[in-house]
């Protein structure tokens, strides 16, 4: 009986074993095609056009190629216009990042601990934006900002991002475990409610705050649509308008192309890296979004 | 002042400050999200140009017939199904496989994790560049293409093809996203309580039936969730077809509805056209958004 036992487990740990390695096998080969591209872009940006489109691609540049980051920065015509788009993505970003965690704190705070009349309604209201689509409402912003001659400003990028509904819905999910008897004491020792606010509430949620605002920024780097809609010069674009400019010039090589790209992730992919867990536990937060 | 009408006087109170915190947002959503989406509808009923001074006229319904005997808007429709189809599928299936093979290793996780999340934090612009370079004639996609099939010298038309220009879309698409999924899944499978499975040892399942009979009804809420966001984001997507455009690829196979949207109101002024598009679009997903609040409802788990 024993002996049986014994055979059984031995053989079981074999298969387990082939098991094994084909899972790793598979998590390494997806690994590899999920890392390629990038790591592409980097090394291509060390060399000359020539090198990169050329069969077979060889992954290690000869010697690096600092010309491409020169051109980049420079831009064809010498202006430098990069460095100034590069701050105006930084400003939008960082702008629409603030308010987002203050305006979706102070809603958030709002709905979680204080009970009034239509609180309901007022929280189904604001989650029901997030069915509508920027793509859907982009046309009449646009034509509010031309009549209020916003475009081309950094109002213009900034305001309709000031705060969104998953941003309030994460800070008020956040708030509602947040013990009431904490808040009651402060209000005996005569805290007003915007001080307690600030003074306990705020200090207290700094792990939802850097979620949400990492999150943010991410989405505002990345933003297209609505600069594409709004910008008009040279000076008020942001990065992603940059580089399809860069990109349909004629003086751009794949070379340049790949510094510029480079250039603008390097920033975002430093603060993925450096702040990974606010990155990981913002998707924890989104899946356990509930009706 | 008596007890009973003290209490009511703080709680009004406590009433006024709610209100007071939540306007902000109210104000904002009521600018920047209802009263935009109003005028859109608003907007769809006329025959209205950008920059014409000519008070617009008004047709009722006649963009939205227009739009159904429009072979073009047909075929921004068929193009954004496409590829909504032909991503999130894939997505769905990969992250889920991919969270359950990470989730059963003990080491590298975290590593693991990060390097799948990694392209989802590049921008899509960014993105769109880098495939477009490996979608080159000369590029890595015919290389590695040529090694697998061990046919050299082959160009697989990855930009000119109207199919192969509609699969190199959703490749980018998936490649970008399926990292983030994966994280999502990763979270609902860890939800899951160990205790399950240690009945089911007990009860003499082996990986394969707990998989099936345990795992996957129990990761349905999960399931659902990124389905619908992965079905939403697609129909959305943009930035890549837009790049791919402007690097050379036709337009006609990927000719989403955003960027029909896009080209109607920009390159062809033609707003109220454009705005039933985007009322179409918005019923679209407020269906898919209104499906999601149906099954998650459905199906709370407690364990």
């Amino acid at each position: 009986m024993q002996n049986r036992w014994l055979k059984k487990e031995k053989k079981y740990s074999f298969s387990s074993q082939v098991i094994n390695v084909l899972i790793w096998g598979c998590l390494i080969l997806m690994a590899l095609f999920i890392l390629m591209p990038t790591l592409f872009m980097f090394t291509a940006s060390f060399m000359p056009a020539s090198d990169i489109l050329k069969m077979p691609y060889r992954w290690i540049p000869k010697d690096f190629y600092w010309k491409n980051y020169w051109q980049g920065i420079k831009g064809n015509d010498g202006s430098f216009i990069y460095i100034r788009n590069i701050f105006n993505s930084l400003i939008v970003a960082i702008v629409v990042s603030i308010s987002t965690v203050i305006l979706s704190a102070l809603a958030g705070f709002g709905l979680a601990k204080y009970s009034f009349k239509g609180r309901s309604l007022v929280f189904m209201m604001i989650m029901g934006t997030m069915m509508i689509p920027f793509e859907a409402i982009m046309i009449p912003l646009y034509l509010v900002a031309t009549k209020l001659r916003l475009q081309d400003s950094y109002p213009g990028l900034i305001l309709p991002f000031l705060v969104n509904a998953f941003g309030i819905f994460l800070m008020r999910q956040f708030f509602i475990t947040f013990p009431d008897e904490i808040l009651d004491a402060a209000r005996i020792d005569g805290a007003s409610e915007f001080m307690i606010f600030r003074t306990i509430i705020l200090p207290n949620s700094i792990p939802a705050i850097a979620t949400l605002a990492i999150l943010t920024f991410k989405a505002q780097w990345d933003n297209l649509l609505w600069p594409l809609l709004v910008v008009q010069s040279e000076e008020m674009k942001t990065i992603p308008l940059y580089i399809i400019k860069f990109m349909a010039e004629k003086h751009t090589d794949e070379g340049a192309m790949m510094a510029v790209a480079a250039i603008a992730s390097i920033p975002i992919l430093v603060v993925f890296f450096k702040l990974s867990k606010y990155f990981l536990s913002g998707a924890a937060l989104y899946s356990s979004r509930k009706g | 002042m008596s007890k009973k009408k003290l209490i009511y006087s703080i709680e009004r109170q406590k009433a006024r400050w709610g209100w007071i915190f939540v306007a902000p947002s109210l104000i904002f959503f009521s600018l920047f999200s209802f009263y935009p989406i109003f005028t859109a509808f608003y907007t769809s009923l006329f025959k209205k140009k950008l920059l014409s001074l000519k008070p617009p006229d008004f047709i009722a319904l006649g963009n939205y017939l227009y739009l159904l005997k429009s072979p073009d808007f047909w075929n921004s429709m068929r193009a954004t199904i496409v590829f909504t189809l032909g991503t999130f599928i894939p997505i769905l299936v990969f992250s889920l496989i991919l969270a359950i093979f990470i989730s059963s290793r003990k080491r590298f996780q975290n590593f693991l994790q990060l390097a799948y999340y990694s392209p989802a934090v590049l921008s899509s612009v960014v993105a769109a560049v880098i495939w477009l370079l490996i979608f080159d004639p000369r590029g890595l996609g015919n290389q590695w293409l040529n090694f697998l099939f061990r046919s050299p010298g082959v160009d697989h038309k990855w930009l000119a093809n109207s199919i192969m220009v509609q699969l190199s879309t959703m490749l980018v698409y998936f490649w970008k996203y399926v990292g983030y999924f994966t994280i999502i899944f990763i979270v609902g499978l860890a939800s899951i309580p160990q205790s399950i499975y240690e009945a089911a040892k007990i009860d003499g399942g082996n990986d394969w039936k707990n998989f099936w009979y345990i795992t996957l009804p129990l990761l349905k809420p999960t399931t659902i969730l990124v389905s619908i966001i992965s079905m939403l984001q697609c129909l959305r997507t943009f930035s890549t077809q837009y790049l791919f455009t402007q690097g050379g690829a036709p337009l006609a196979p990927i000719n989403v509805i955003t960027l029909n949207i896009y080209h109607t109101a920009i390159r062809d002024h033609q707003i109220g056209r454009a705005s039933a598009m985007s009322i179409i679009l918005f019923i679209i997903m407020m269906l898919f958004t209104w499906i999601q609040f149906k099954t998650s409802r459905a199906d709370e788990i407690s364990y």
